[in-house]
């Protein structure tokens, strides 16, 4: 695994990056963020953690108790199926 | 019948096609997913793995058979991220680790055991949230709006901020709202 070498300005940035819910989407594969591929193993450790308690936060702010992240899978399952969404 | 502790008391609206039932589900059972990939964290992207498992629990849920024992859902939904975990990391050929071995010796019911909402958090944040300075609220506010649909780029220029401002008032927020959960004796749960 190569090791990126980030100043810790660049690596507080990426983190946080990499710790909000939006991704490249493609209907072939699995996209990753592109902050990943520029943060060592520690940073993505460190982002995990972050997107972690991010996700507790965001879902305790939201009428309907949902994070970030369930909010964007259910935009993709309304993509895939806007009549099969409950309104 | 069904425990009310149990997630699959979901289960037939979700199958029925109710994307809220879903939602109602997800909102207990990402945390415990969540938990499941930490091992993997540094060699794939969790949050993408996540997203994307969450996305083909709901297309196999109307088809899935419960086999009895509870949360039947949620432990298909933990074999589906974890063998796309595995995948990943192979696919990316990034560590010499035999990628199942990494996903072994994870206690089961800490992997899936659901934890419902904390009433307590929900009140306190509420609160918290109101103390934040503009800038970094406006950037919570967007990040929370856009529910992942748009990068954070687009994000920051919507609100005539610098993509790095952007980054650096979500850290602030982030923070000021743990330090205030913290004053009001509210610690949010170690992944």
């Amino acid at each position: 695994m190569s090791t990126p070498t980030n100043s810790p300005e660049d690596q507080e940035r990426l983190i946080e990056a990499l710790a909000g819910a939006w991704r490249p989407q493609d209907p072939r594969r699995i996209r990753f963020h592109p902050a990943f591929f520029d943060l060592d193993a520690t940073g993505r450790a460190e982002a995990f953690e972050r997107t972690a308690q991010l996700r507790q936060m965001e879902a305790a702010l939201d009428p309907e108790g949902l994070s970030t992240t369930a909010r964007a899978v259910i935009l993709r399952i309304r993509g895939q199926n806007p009549a099969g969404f409950g309104s | 019948m069904t425990d009310v502790a149990d997630l699959d008391r979901y289960l037939p609206a979700i199958a029925a096609g109710d994307a809220r039932a879903f939602g109602a589900w997800m909102s207990e059972a990402e945390a415990p997913l969540r938990r499941s990939l930490r091992r993997f964290a540094a060699v794939v992207d969790t949050e993408a793995v996540l997203q994307e498992a969450l996305l083909r629990t709901w297309q196999v849920a109307p088809r899935m058979t419960p086999d009895g024992r509870p949360d039947s859902l949620l432990r298909l939904a933990h074999t589906i991220a974890r063998n796309l975990a595995i995948d990943e990391t192979r696919r990316r050929r990034t560590v010499a680790v035999e990628p199942a071995l990494m996903a072994e010796g994870i206690d089961e019911a800490e992997r899936i055991e659901p934890r419902p909402p904390d009433p307590m958090l929900r009140r306190v944040i509420a609160l918290c949230r109101e103390k934040l300075p503009p800038r970094p609220g406006q950037a919570l506010a967007a990040r929370l709006g856009a529910g992942g649909r748009q990068p954070d780029a687009v994000l920051a220029r919507a609100l005539s901020m610098s993509h790095n401002a952007f980054l650096q008032n979500i850290t602030r927020a982030r923070k000021l709202l743990a330090a205030c959960l913290r004053r009001n004796g509210v610690e949010l749960e170690v992944p």
